[in-house]
């Protein structure tokens, strides 16, 4: 099947005497997974780049019409590994909408906690990769030892540091163990005391920068035609975001700015932007964590819902922000204990449709920097 | 309690600690310095005249016989043959030391269980590359892909025979040594090609036409900034370079001149790009060209590949001691200290090798720390792009290097007070800066909550 | 004109002033403790038991306690949870459980079963460290012999289940693991109905 598609992209490339067609990836240890871009290009300069994606596939929108509501969340922790608590989160809310009903106030403070904790988590790792795509391998593991802390967090929370399977139908499965506020909070002084060491290592570093700015630039009306959401949306400078615009659980009561791209070392939209927007959400999520943790209600943590729920026939959304861009599942049900469709739309995914565009008249350092800078992770793609 | 597997997971370094920290030394002190004494004792034999003092002395009489002439050059060839092992040996102890300092600066451990410290990593290391399968691209140039590492190493240790090590430690000094370095180091682009060529893989095609502009291009500045320090010295030859240079750092070239301070810069940044150091490292970035012009290699070939990449770093490293910081001059001591001690036997005395040694380590220790500053930037900075490369080059060094050239025609003709004017005031503005960067580096830490000095965790 | 002057020496500051902050950066890294645990040998205490007590390790069952509900079999998402139930042949108004294995090969630790279980027979453990030579043996079997089938437990109300501390059965089962140990020979299918 991938044998097919290969061949009609390579019949849509016409290389001229000058040209050659060469494939980056599928392992490749920059394409974020893996993911085939089937590039032609003449030298450095790229004429098209189209990615050939499927090579993650698994099947999991399928599953879901097997194993039951409460039995898919685990895959849901699987569609985006890197932003699991927020994969989950979307999926409970598109079944609660399903059985409607409502979720108890400590329940949507935990999921937006965890959700946020998991955002920066997520966050440190595309800025990291992305640092070391670019060359500057000490970024990367000063990232990740900063997401440590954060899978640390997690890990006292519900038991595991990357597939968490946290949010339930009707609420979430754990509560907060003792002592888990303050061990925040301390990693959050922390936080947002060394992002701007970060930023002196390797944001603002000059060769970093010049190997970003006015790279790739996606301008407004692109973004939105090609569908794009999340960090790659607002850093073209529209300001967006469904915790806001379109509020769900306990976001209506937080306040937080969301970061658009201001072109500040080039053009809005450049890669740059993109980078700069992700590493500002990292601190807007601290703040949302204060603020939750500060008004956190006692209460229950789970609703009332049956052990295998039969919801009447019909669909619902659940679109969460998730760290990679809108997350919608749309989820259909008749009548029985299994769903008769899920469907999931992610960020990732419609990134893909935007390199082929943008990749004329790229050279190969930067095609790799677009791909980083969309902040793509295969699984999301290719589900 | 006991994990239940058949594989124990105590290393061998916890089982038998002192067999350990016996071949640990072994490795660390004996071969590098059985070398350099073997180095130190053929010095007497190193010249024509030497060799007939000593024959005379014991009473053959050579004459011009042919004995004569192979006697003197199988000597010149054994001590060649171990300033190549010297590289080797240098090669393996930096890729210890590189991963070990890029470990701490990345928040973790570098290798630390073969033997004490992890420094028996790297004997480790070449022996797995010597076991791993010898694979050649059925598709690839045979003779080609078997012969580019050669290349390599070839540009890799001609430059080693005008490297000086001490004040008479070198196996030859020749006359012309800096233009015969500056050739001989560009052969190593000819390796690069020819791998990337033979390798009949578009990946390594890539990595080797970006090795060949870099190398090419960066020749150029880096010819033109080794030129203003031989205007200061008025001789190619490397020991003379040396010796127009004193001790103290006041007395170096890269302070005595304006303009060779820049020109150090420049020849240091020029070298990185040689040598495909980060920020320069395109022809194998790995995280685009997945190992570039040596993708293909496996086993020992690329072992030589690397070992000249590492090998590299000391001749980078030794070029700009030499020509900017002093060489080997031991602060306090003049040549001529030296020469006095020799005396007038054939055989000089011990003192006389005592100094030696010492200007060894001189020489020894401020390569390393410029060795030690190419890791550090290695892993500090990311990789400039191909076009920004060749736009550094052309547009920001090339005319710079041509300035500090033009600047040092008219230094020379300036007087020696106003020479040592500039000696000090540029020392004492180094100092300042070194003060004020660890300064920096102390807030570093003050700065960020959670964050303590701490030597630990090793 | 003036403005490329300035652009060009901005420029060479710009880069020297990056040089300048990432050096340092990096330098003061070198002065701080290294993130790294030294697995397995050079940790303070065994690394399962530094970890958080929900981790979502191995599964045990204690089977003292088990009232063959079947509920984690029915929860299982991928059917990893296999318990066979009968009629005690001595006793027929008492039920016993003749089989009950889980593939910890396959199992994604999502913890879907630990939540149905009513006495917390089933539970997460903080062990992660088993490999096996055969992967069939990582199908860890709490009922060992069919032929000594165990009783449900009855639950008395108003007490909770005298369940053994979580992680003591795993510890003592990975201790009796053998890594080399043959592939098992499969057990034929028990007379009474297989669930889950």
């Amino acid at each position: 099947m991938a044998e097919t598609v290969v061949r009609r992209i390579l019949g849509r490339m016409s290389p001229s005497d000058e040209e050659i067609v060469i494939n980056f990836g599928p392992q490749h240890p920059s394409t974020h997974g893996v993911i085939d871009f089937v590039t032609q290009t003449n030298g450095e300069i790229i004429r098209r780049s189209i990615p050939d994606i499927g090579y993650l596939h698994r099947g999991l929108e399928k599953i879901g019409e097997a194993v039951g509501y409460p039995g898919y969340m685990p895959f849901t922790d699987r569609i985006d590994y890197l932003a699991a608590m927020l994969a989950n989160e979307g999926y409970a809310i598109a079944v609660e909408r399903l059985l409607r009903i409502e979720i108890p106030p400590r329940a949507k403070y935990l999921r937006a906690i965890a959700g946020e904790l998991c955002r920066i988590s997520n966050h440190w790792v595309a800025v990291g990769t992305m640092a070391s795509d670019i060359g500057a391998s000490t970024p990367l593991t000063h990232a990740l030892r900063e997401r440590e802390a954060i899978n640390d967090l997690l890990e006292e929370l519900c038991g595991a540091r990357l597939t968490f399977n946290y949010a339930r139908i009707g609420g979430v499965a754990f509560d907060a163990p003792e002592g888990w506020a303050e061990k925040i909070l301390r990693y959050l002084d922390h936080l947002d005391s060394y992002v701007q060491e970060y930023d002196r290592l390797i944001s603002l570093n000059q060769i970093y920068v010049k190997r970003l700015a006015k790279v790739a630039v996606i301008s407004r009306e692109k973004a939105i035609a090609y569908g794009l959401c999340g960090p790659n949306l607002r850093g073209s400078g529209i300001s967006w975001d469904t915790r806001r615009d379109l509020a769900y659980g306990a976001y209506p009561e937080f306040q937080f700015d969301v970061p658009v791209g201001q072109g500040k070392m080039g053009a809005v939209g450049d890669c740059w932007d993109r980078y700069a927007v992700r590493v500002l959400e990292m601190l807007e999520s601290s703040k949302i964590v204060r603020q939750a943790l500060a008004k956190l209600p006692e209460g229950e943590i789970m609703a009332k819902v049956a052990r295998k729920p039969k919801p009447e026939a019909g669909e619902a959304m659940g679109r969460v922000e998730s760290a990679r861009g809108e997350m919608c599942y749309y989820v259909v049900s008749d009548g029985t204990e299994n769903a008769y469709r899920v469907r999931v739309r992610t960020g990732s995914f419609m990134a893909m449709g935007i390199i082929e565009e943008m990749s004329h008249g790229l050279m190969i350092a930067d095609l790799i920097a677009l791909i980083a800078s969309l902040d793509v992770v295969a699984p999301e793609i290719d589900r | 309690m006991k994990i239940t597997t058949a594989l124990d997971s105590t290393s061998l370094t916890t089982r038998y600690p002192k067999t350990a920290l016996a071949t640990t030394l072994f490795f660390m002190l004996a071969l590098p310095f059985l070398l350099y004494l073997v180095l130190l004792l053929m010095l007497p034999f190193n010249r024509p005249e030497a060799l007939d003092a000593v024959a005379q002395r014991l009473g053959w009489d050579l004459g011009h016989s042919p004995l004569r002439d192979t006697w003197y050059a199988v000597i010149l060839l054994v001590e060649a043959t171990i300033v190549s092992l010297y590289t080797a040996v240098f090669a393996g102890v930096t890729t210890w030391v590189e991963r070990r300092i890029a470990g701490r600066m990345q928040s973790r451990i570098g290798p630390n269980r073969p033997g004490v410290f992890g420094f028996m990593s790297w004997v480790a290391d070449a022996v797995k590359m010597l076991f791993k399968e010898d694979l050649i691209p059925a598709e690839a140039d045979h003779l080609l892909f078997r012969a580019a590492p050669y290349f390599s190493m070839v540009g890799l240790t001609l430059p080693f025979v005008v490297l000086p090590f001490g004040e008479s430690v070198v196996v030859a000094d020749l006359n012309v040594g800096v233009f015969y370095l500056t050739a001989t180091s560009a052969f190593v682009v000819v390796g690069i090609l020819v791998s990337g060529w033979a390798s009949n893989s578009k990946w390594a095609l890539f990595g080797a036409v970006r090795g060949a502009a870099q190398v090419v291009s960066y020749e150029i500045p880096a010819g033109i900034a080794i030129m203003v320090p031989v205007m200061m010295a008025g001789t190619l030859s490397m020991q003379g370079i040396i010796r127009a240079q004193g001790g103290w750092p006041w007395q170096w070239f890269a302070c005595q001149n304006p303009a060779a301070f820049v020109a150090f810069f420049i020849a240091v940044t020029a070298s990185l790009a040689e040598g495909n150091r980060t920020p320069f490292d395109l022809p194998e970035a790995e995280s685009e060209l997945v190992a570039g012009y040596h993708a293909e290699y496996s086993g020992f070939r690329i072992a030589l590949f690397l070992m000249v990449e590492w090998a590299n770093m000391w001749i980078m490293g030794a070029l700009a001691v030499t020509l900017f910081l002093g060489g080997w001059q031991i602060p306090g001591v003049s040549v001529e200290m030296i020469n006095q001690t020799r005396g007038t036997d054939v055989f000089p005395t011990l003192v006389w090798f005592g100094w030696q040694f010492a200007s060894l380590m001189v020489f020894a220790i401020k390569t390393w720390l410029l060795v030690i500053l190419f890791i550090w930037l290695r892993w500090t900075l990311p990789r400039v792009r191909v076009d920004q490369m060749m736009s550094l080059c052309w547009k920001y060094l090339v005319p710079g290097a041509f300035a500090c050239f033009i600047f040092t025609l008219f230094w020379v003709m300036v007087p020696a007070s106003v020479h040592l004017v500039s000696g000090v005031v540029l020392s004492v503005v180094v100092a300042l800066l070194l003060v004020k960067f660890a300064l920096r580096t102390r807030k570093n830490i003050a700065q960020v909550k959670g964050a303590s000095v701490d030597l630990s965790n090793w | 004109m003036p403005e490329t002057v300035r652009n060009y020496f901005g420029a060479i500051n710009d880069v020297v002033q990056t040089f300048w902050q990432g050096l340092s950066v990096t330098l003061s890294h070198m002065f701080r403790r290294p993130i790294t645990i030294q697995y397995p040998d050079r940790t303070e205490k065994r690394v399962a038991d530094m970890l958080p007590s929900r981790y979502r390790g191995f599964l045990e069952v204690d089977m003292a306690v088990c009232t063959g509900c079947l509920a984690c079999a029915r929860a299982c998402p991928i059917d990893v949870i296999k318990i066979s139930v009968d009629k005690d042949p001595a006793n027929p108004k008492q039920r016993v459980i003749t089989q009950f294995d889980i593939d910890e090969s396959k199992c994604m630790f999502c913890g879907l079963c630990v939540e149905q279980c009513p006495t917390g027979a089933i539970a997460h453990t903080r062990e992660f460290e088993s490999t096996v030579r055969v992967v069939e043996n990582l199908v860890f079997r709490w009922v060992p012999d069919a032929a000594k089938p165990v009783p449900f437990y009855r639950p008395v109300k108003g007490q909770d289940a005298p369940r053994a501390s979580v992680g003591s059965i795993m510890r003592a089962y990975l201790v009796s693991q053998v890594w080399a140990a043959p592939a098992p020979d499969w057990a034929a299918p028990t007379a009474g109905k297989d669930k889950g």
